[in-house]
């Protein structure tokens, strides 16, 4: 027996709506609320305002502390994208074999993504213990470095840096392992038998093949080193020593919610969303283009 | 409050729910001084705050201005003599002689160093440094012969900083600390005393004297472990390094600077603030806590398991009378280097509205100065310029 089902004109929405609801709530509002405060300045408790103009963006530019941070944040990202990415490929690709116990690897390389930045922040803070840490004991016994990330900017940079890669590995890695298993084995072989070697099959056959994931991966690490490592800053670094790792979204959570600084942080917030957007539309339209979708 | 604090507070919380069946109070940790105040002042906006907040020292002038407090002189109605509470604390938490908020948990910075090491490094245990040269050379000496990581190390450096001011008699900003009745306009740090300190402990940090130990407590750690033989810190920590230090712990008064005059160190910590928006029953019931927590008894608990000052008199002369002093020396330094400085304006403490953030603005001055090693007093004369910023938007709400 067939049903028939009526179409209506309302049931789209009627069935849209839960999500509609959760985004007006959780960001259109809270977003609209942010723009509006952005021209405002208001005392601590929030009970008086003063309509300041376009001020606190003015300020946020003269800033040299917003500067800072703003260059930081971008070579962070290029770094944390770079390495996350390429570390991930080249693991994928290793790990691209027919192993007997292949699912159960698989699910044991997505445990670090699990894991929320501030936990991640905790283990890696104690194997980089000044004291305890494992790290730190190999790297002062065997080179002899000592590694100190809250007492030295370059190392509490490079310590980060790891710290917010290795949690986005895991991540990566399935995405490209998905990705390579689904590269039809043909095409390598013909790859091959037209005498390709193995380096340059991967970069001209599997590599392109690959670009849909790794576009994907690239639009999602770059958020995630924008937006996601609040947590771990927080409980490592809280963006020192000085301002060394003071990234846009902790130098906001310091004027908003230590300082009390409504208006700033809310300009700061707009900011952030503009030059996120500027990213992803510079991504689309450049990177995009290099995108292979099939046919 | 964190750590072993946190413990004894549960504990003088839960013998008042024994005593008082009728009430119950709860204390809930919110992290940070500088995330209780900010979380309590949002939440009068929100319209659900708490009955009582704990702030630092640092949040006072913030929440004599926030409009959202009870002051506790009001309640007041012949249960306590303020009359008792020790001079400078009362000085700290008062205002043209009223008190404002609760005293609890008032602390101030000294000395603490590893009598072990310094027997290893050549030099008389019982002699601690008392001026910033002798600290210097006994620090270098540690380094030098590899029996260290470094010398000394900082708690909350940004504070040790201020008390700096105050122990050499120098005020920290104008209006004479925000205290002769108009609020301070104007941050002082970047005079000559700030930036001398400062090029002092960077050229500390370049000789490896000093070790940087980060924020807050985490300096506590590594000095406990022994990675190096002395630390400028809250007396609140007292309780806790002794427990956990497996080394002969000693305790002095903060080395001073030659060639400048004598002042006090300025009381630090944190009081009990009543929040508005509660029935007078509520009200009432905060005030009987209060009570109960400056009763002798429960302030001598307070101070032995902490280290913090028993904030009265009375528990003060009970903990003399039992002979707690005699058994626990290291537990008297605090008192007498507070009793022993001079009490003059600059030693008072100061009064900044958002002082947070201004805070955070000099601690990460020091960091960038004892760390990234740039030019003090350029780095000074910026946190000095951001720093008047944030007291001019203040301004231009409060005023």
């Amino acid at each position: 027996m067939q049903t028939t089902f009526k179409s209506s004109k309302w049931l789209p929405y009627l069935l849209l709506s839960p999500s509609i609801i959760i985004v007006f709530i959780f960001f259109i509002i809270p977003g609209a609320e942010s723009l509006y405060y952005s021209f405002f300045r208001l005392n601590i408790t929030g009970t008086k305002k003063y309509f300041v103009g376009m001020n606190n963006f003015v300020r946020l530019f003269q800033d040299s502390e917003y500067i800072g941070s703003l260059v930081l944040s971008f070579s962070f990202t290029v770094c944390v994208v770079f390495f996350g990415l390429g570390i991930s490929l080249a693991i994928a690709t290793v790990a691209n074999k027919k192993l007997k116990l292949f699912n159960v690897y698989r699910t044991l390389l997505i445990w670090p993504y699990a894991l929320s930045p501030a936990i991640t922040g905790i283990i890696w803070a104690l194997m980089f213990d000044p004291s305890i840490g494992v790290i730190t004991n190999i790297l002062e016994r065997v080179f002899g470095i000592t590694f100190t990330y809250f007492n030295n900017s370059t190392h509490a940079v490079i310590f980060i840096t790891i710290t917010a890669t290795w949690k986005m590995l895991g991540y990566n890695i399935i995405f490209f392992l998905a990705g390579l298993q689904g590269v039809p084995g043909e095409i390598i072989e013909a790859a091959i038998i037209d005498g390709a070697g193995k380096w340059r099959s991967f970069w001209r056959v599997i590599f392109p093949l690959l670009s849909p994931t790794t576009f994907f991966l690239l639009v999602m690490n770059t958020l995630y080193a924008f937006f996601q490592l609040f947590g771990l800053l927080h409980v490592v670094t809280e963006g020192g020593p000085g301002r060394a790792t003071y990234l846009l979204v902790y130098k906001l959570y310091r004027d908003g919610f230590i300082s009390m600084n409504v208006g700033y942080a809310s300009a700061q917030s707009i900011m952030l969303l503009i030059i996120v957007s500027s990213v992803m539309l510079l991504q689309f339209k450049f990177a995009e283009r290099r995108v292979f979708y099939g046919t | 409050m964190s750590g072993s604090r946190g413990k004894v507070v549960e504990a003088l919380v839960e013998s008042f729910n024994k005593e008082f069946p009728a009430i119950k109070v709860e204390a809930v940790y919110s992290g940070s001084y500088a995330e209780t105040v900010t979380k309590g002042l949002a939440s009068v906006k929100a319209g659900k705050p708490p009955v009582l907040l704990q702030s630092y020292e640092v949040g006072t002038q913030t929440m004599l201005d926030s409009g959202a407090i009870i002051p506790v002189y009001l309640l007041n109605k012949g249960e306590v003599d303020f009359g008792d509470v020790v001079q400078p604390i009362f000085k700290y938490y008062s205002v043209g002689g009223k008190m404002y908020s609760m005293p609890f948990n008032s602390s101030t910075a000294m000395l603490y160093y590893n009598k072990d090491l310094f027997k290893e490094a050549g030099f008389n245990p019982e002699k601690p440094p008392e001026t910033y040269d002798d600290l210097y050379s006994i620090g270098k000496k540690m380094v030098d012969t590899g029996i260290a990581k470094g010398g000394l190390s900082l708690g909350w450096p940004g504070w040790i900083f201020e008390q700096m001011h105050a122990y050499h008699d120098q005020l920290y900003a104008n209006n004479d600390n925000g205290r002769s009745g108009k609020r301070a306009s104007e941050v002082l740090f970047n005079k000559a005393f700030g930036v001398k300190i400062l090029t002092e402990w960077q050229r500390w940090s370049k000789d490896r004297v000093l070790f940087y130990g980060g924020r807050e407590y985490s300096a506590n750690a590594p000095f406990v472990a022994g990675q190096f033989g002395m630390l400028m810190q809250s007396t609140s920590s007292l309780g806790g390094n002794i427990k956990k230090s497996n080394f002969d712990l000693g305790t002095a008064f903060l080395p001073r600077m030659s060639g400048y005059p004598k002042g006090n160190s300025v009381i630090g910590g944190g009081s009990l603030w009543l929040m508005k928006g509660h029935s007078d029953e509520v009200n009432a019931a905060a005030w009987k806590f209060l009570q109960f927590l400056f009763r002798t008894e429960n302030a001598i608990t307070w101070h032995k398991g902490t280290g913090y000052f028993p904030v009265n008199n009375k528990a003060f002369e009970a903990l003399i009378e039992e002979g707690w002093f005699e058994k626990e020396p290291r537990f008297r330094t605090a008192f007498d280097q507070i009793l022993s400085g001079k009490s003059t304006v600059a030693a008072t403490g100061v009064l900044l509205g958002n002082f947070v953030q201004i805070r955070d603005i000099t601690q990460t001055a020091i960091e960038e100065i004892v760390v990234n090693m740039k030019d003090p007093k350029a780095i000074l004369d910026d946190a000095k310029a951001k720093s008047d910023q944030v007291l001019k938007d203040y301004l231009s709400m409060v005023e």
